[in-house]
């Protein structure tokens, strides 16, 4: 006898699990291309048909020739069977292949333990409350399946399997939590798939023209900022990221040799630092984003001599860290290495740059005045903000100068430190967010991909490294917007946001941010909760000298703690050790022990009542007529009497001995 | 000290749940055993294999998922458990059977805690006796069939009350001795007339039964027939010491004498007395029954049939019955 309850699939229960299935699919619909998505469908519609009409059901051969075009469909997808999106594509036609051909026990089981497995793979696409939420709520629906088929007769009404289920999945969550938070964190991957291509939007370690405005048209959150103070102006918002101080002429990036050579600059604190936390979006590259200029670097990650962050790996997955930033600053000293390197230019300088720099340089009398004077050449000359600039394919920089005079951000910036270059200031070019998005809900910013920006740095004597942001100075009449455009506060640039100014979005609007909200909330406690967290939390304990195996019995620990919690709370729900009359029985002992007569453990309601009796005589006749109906309830009738337990409770609740 | 073999040491861990007062036995918690079935360590496996690939993409969901799915799994220890703790089983009957048919023991399930059970199984170890949801506060009947093999009184086998509610993750059970037994009768012999000596009083004036006042004839006396049957006046004519019979409404009469069949074993005599019970109530004859220790008298009709093949079934058994 190996299974206790025979099970014959039904229809019903095969639609049901059927759909389960796909429910358990739907969100991969947005991770993996539309033709899988759709031989998918149709894998598990063949299916659904089959239940009602029998004809339709695959046959052996029929199954075996499906399995092998699924293969190659994924093959032909991806060029091979490995790695995250091909193991995703497989996992799910596996899934509905699996259904087809359920007949027994164990299919089922095996189908509802994919469906598992297809649930987990989500989460490496998408770490959303929602999703969660969503998925949870998939998990209880399959595992109330089982339920099902655990049971004999049908539930009296079809939710209740997942009533109980829920149930349990309530009991689990305590030692889900407690394994969350202790179980160590392996920041190393196991194995690594290499083939995988990355589709992330975000910035690029070089600057073409054009680069940012491709990222303009998403509205895919980069990060989330919230600010432990007063956070600082629209202005002074600036979300550094990378730093490029090499420029063939056409492009901007970094020099990889240069990135990593000593320099120390001496920082004076002008204002108190600002101190903020950052839940940065994976953008497998390795840059960090800190407010403008942060004074540290977080947990795993470096700060360069140009202030940029560096984390020790790509950012694959969120993490969350807190850092200090000085918006107002000074510096001292700039090394020749530096300055060199701040001045080098690309071959592609022509004589009417060198002209116009020329001339500033002979109407002002320091650096700064120049770059007055460059600010005041965006401003007056009839340059054009724009989402769509005209293409400048032979060189870049001049033709937009000179020729073009619209451009976003991107031109602004490389001809501004260009133009500085070419005056011997020296200058380099930064690459990251302005602005963001007030979430008043959450009491924090977003920062979306269309807030991506460049601008300049100077170096000024006496001042050091100052922030120049030269799209700021296009006159406001020349901003083109295709989208709504919130101007920025005084002296911020402008930037392209969805804006509405309706109801619906407004509502919209208020939605989305209450989400985002919960997101933040989800986002620094569970999704971004990491290695130094959990040291942290630890420490508090103070627990951080402990060994690993000190560590598995403490956790073992606790876990055991747990389960005998909820087991006790299962066995009293239950009530099961007692039965009534013994429980109410018990009642009564207590009052007669309260009045000094304690029943021994050998003692029967006989003897015990005698002995009770005997010591009190005045109670003799009440104590002998609740013994009475006592061992009639329990060893004579059957099965429980409910008149005559009802009347053994009543006379036990009026049963109130007193001291004499 | 002699070490234990495997066997005796599992015999003693084995612990069965004894009955109580009216036979009833009660799961308590010392007597459930539970351990995962193979789909519960499929899980098991598969939540390793989804921690390494949580750990391997660093997903703090993936993680939160797998413990999720891995308490659900460690909870359903204490569901699965809970499920039988505190059924009690009590003994129904028996109905007996002739020796190679199959007995059937009913056992009645009672749930006397509040909440309900589901998918309660009960068997022996050879026999699956079906399952069954159990209400709060009620019982339900099932029954286990045992093969019988040999005639006597078949106590119940050991039996296993289990259950695999709610997920079928794990299967917990609990072994059951009670006291309930069903009484076997010897396999009736394939044929065969009681020898000769097992008299037959035939009347050509058709069936009388058996009665004391009509005269049907004469047969050779017998120890214990009374005085007033013998035919004294037979006797004087020196024809030998001959008993009166008397007939009633029907003229055949068996008497079957365990004495008489010499020259067979006990089991084949027991079979052969069985058949001739069995051929005699069909043939609407009335019989009595001779045995060593205990002779039923004449009669017929479903209960005195029962009484002689008990006599038959219990043959040697009686010791330990009535002793």
């Amino acid at each position: 006898m190996k299974q206790p309850v025979d099970f014959t699939v039904t229809p019903t229960f095969m639609t049901k699990l059927s759909l389960m299935m796909g429910l358990a699919l739907l969100p991969h619909v947005a991770n993996i291309p539309a033709n899988i998505s759709l031989y998918l469908l149709l894998l598990l519609t063949w299916r659904i048909a089959g239940l009602y009409w029998t004809r339709l059901q695959p046959g052996r051969w029929m199954l075996l020739a499906a399995t092998l075009i699924s293969i190659l469909i994924v093959y032909s997808q991806y060029q091979t069977l490995l790695g995250r999106d091909a193991g995703v594509a497989l996992l799910g036609m596996m899934l509905t292949l699996k259904v087809n051909e359920i007949t027994k026990r164990r299919d089922i089981y095996v189908s509802v333990f994919i469906s598992y497995f297809v649930i987990i793979t989500q989460f490496l696409f998408s770490q959303s409350v929602l999703l969660t939420v969503y998925l949870v709520a998939v998990v209880i629906g399959l595992t109330s399946l089982l339920m099902e088929i655990n049971r004999v007769t049908p539930p009296r009404k079809p939710y209740l399997p997942v009533v109980s289920t829920f149930k349990i999945t309530l009991q689990a969550l305590p030692i889900a939590l407690v394994l969350f938070i202790i179980f160590p964190r392996i920041t190393q991957p196991l194995w690594n798939f290499s083939s995988e291509a990355s589709a992330r939007t975000g910035l690029d370690d070089r600057v073409t023209p054009g680069a940012i405005s491709e990222l303009i048209e998403s509205s895919e959150v980069a990060f989330r900022v919230q600010f432990m103070q007063q956070p600082p102006p629209k202005q002074q918002r600036y979300w550094r990221g990378l730093v490029m101080w090499d420029t063939d002429g056409y492009s901007w990036f970094t020099d990889e040799k240069q990135m990593f050579r000593r320099e120390t600059i001496q920082l004076m604190m002008i204002d108190n630092p600002i101190k903020y936390e950052i839940f940065l979006e994976p953008h497998d590259e390795e840059w960090l984003f800190a407010l403008d200029l942060p004074l540290e670097a977080p947990p795993r990650s470096r700060l360069t001599q140009d202030f940029q962050l560096l984390y020790n790996e790509p950012v694959t997955k969120p993490i969350n860290y807190s850092l200090h930033s000085l918006t107002r600053y000074g510096m001292t000293q700039l090394t020749p290495g530096l300055r060199h390197r701040a001045l080098q230019l690309g071959e592609n300088v022509t004589q009417r740059q060198r002209d116009l720099v020329a001339q500033w340089r002979a109407d002002s009398v320091d650096d700064r005045a120049i770059v007055d004077q460059a600010l005041a050449f965006f401003n007056t000359e009839p340059f054009i903000y724009t989402l769509s600039p005209p293409r400048y394919p032979s060189n870049p920089v001049d033709e937009f100068l000179f020729e073009g005079m619209a451009g976003f951000c991107e031109h602004y910036a490389t001809g501004f430190t260009q133009l500085m270059r070419i005056a011997g200031i020296p200058s380099r070019l930064v690459l990251g967010y302005q602005g963001g998005e007030y979430n008043a809900l959450g009491d924090y910013f977003i920062i979306r991909q269309y807030h991506a920006h460049a601008w300049s740095e100077v170096w000024l004597e006496g001042r050091g490294w100052v922030r120049i942001d030269p799209t700021a100075a296009v006159a406001p009449e020349r901003i083109e917007y295709p989208l709504r455009l919130a101007f920025g506060e005084q002296g911020a640039p402008a930037m392209f946001e969805i804006d509405g100014g309706g109801m619906v979005t407004s509502m919209m609007r208020h939605f989305t941010h209450a989400l985002d909200s919960a997101n933040i909330q989800w986002r620094r406690w569970v999704v971004g909760y990491s290695r130094e967290h959990q040291f942290t939390l630890m420490r508090n304990f103070g627990l951080d000298s402990y060994t690993a195996m000190q560590w598995s019995l403490v956790t073992l620990g606790i876990v055991a703690i747990v389960l005998l919690l909820v087991g006790l709370n299962i066995v009293r729900q239950g009530r099961l050790l007692l039965s009534p009359a013994q429980r109410v029985y018990q009642q009564f002992c207590d009052k007669l022990s309260r009045i000094g007569i304690s029943r021994r453990s050998y003692e029967g309601p006989m003897d015990f009542s005698r002995r009770a009796a005997r010591n009190r005589p005045d109670l003799a006749r009440q104590i002998m007529a609740i013994v009475d109906l006592y061992i009639k309830l329990r060893y004579a009738s059957q099965e429980s009497d409910g008149r005559q337990q009802r009347l053994f409770a009543r006379q036990v609740r009026q049963f109130r001995p007193r001291q004499r | 000290m002699a070490a234990l073999t495997t066997a005796e040491w599992l015999q003693r861990l084995r612990r069965s749940a004894k009955p109580e007062s009216r036979g009833r036995v009660r799961i308590l918690p010392r007597s459930i055993y539970i351990l995962p079935t193979r789909q519960g360590v499929l899980l098991a496996l598969l939540l390793v294999l989804m921690l390494a690939g949580s750990i391997n993409y660093g997903s703090n969901l993936g993680h939160l998922m797998t413990f999720l799915l891995g308490g659900v799994w460690l909870v359903t220890i204490l569901h699965t458990w809970r499920n039988l703790l505190g059924l009690s089983i009590q003994p129904g009957e028996a109905a007996s059977v002739f020796a190679g048919q199959t007995a059937d023991f009913t056992l009645r399930v009672v749930n006397n805690g509040g909440s309900s059970r589901y998918g309660i199984a009960l068997g022996s170890k050879k026999q699956h006796g079906g399952s069954v949801d159990i209400p709060g506060n009620a019982g339900s009947e099932l029954h286990i069939p045992v093969k019988t093999q040999r005639r006597g009184i078949l106590p119940i086998p050991e039996i296993t009350i289990q259950t695999t509610f709610p997920f079928g993750l794990f299967r917990a059970w609990s072994y059951a001795r009670l006291d309930l037994s069903c009484l076997v009768y010897p396999k009736p012999a394939e044929r065969g007339e009681p020898p000769t000596l097992a008299i037959y009083n035939h009347s050509d004036s058709g069936d009388r039964g058996v009665g004391a006042d009509d005269f049907i004839g004469l047969r050779s006396y017998r120890l214990g027939d009374s005085p007033r049957q013998i035919d004294w006046k037979a006797h004087a004519r020196e024809r030998g010491l001959l008993s009166k019979q008397f007939g009633g409404d029907r003229s055949e009469q068996v008497s079957l004498d365990w004495e008489l069949l010499q020259g067979y074993e006990t089991e084949e005599r027991l079979s052969l007395l069985c058949r001739f019970i069995l051929q005699a109530e069909e043939r609407e004859q009335s019989y009595s029954l001779r045995m060593p220790q205990e002779k039923i008298p004449t009669g017929s009709g479903p209960l005195h049939q029962q009484r002689c093949l008990s006599l038959l079934a219990r043959h040697g058994h009686d010791d330990e019955t009535t002793g």
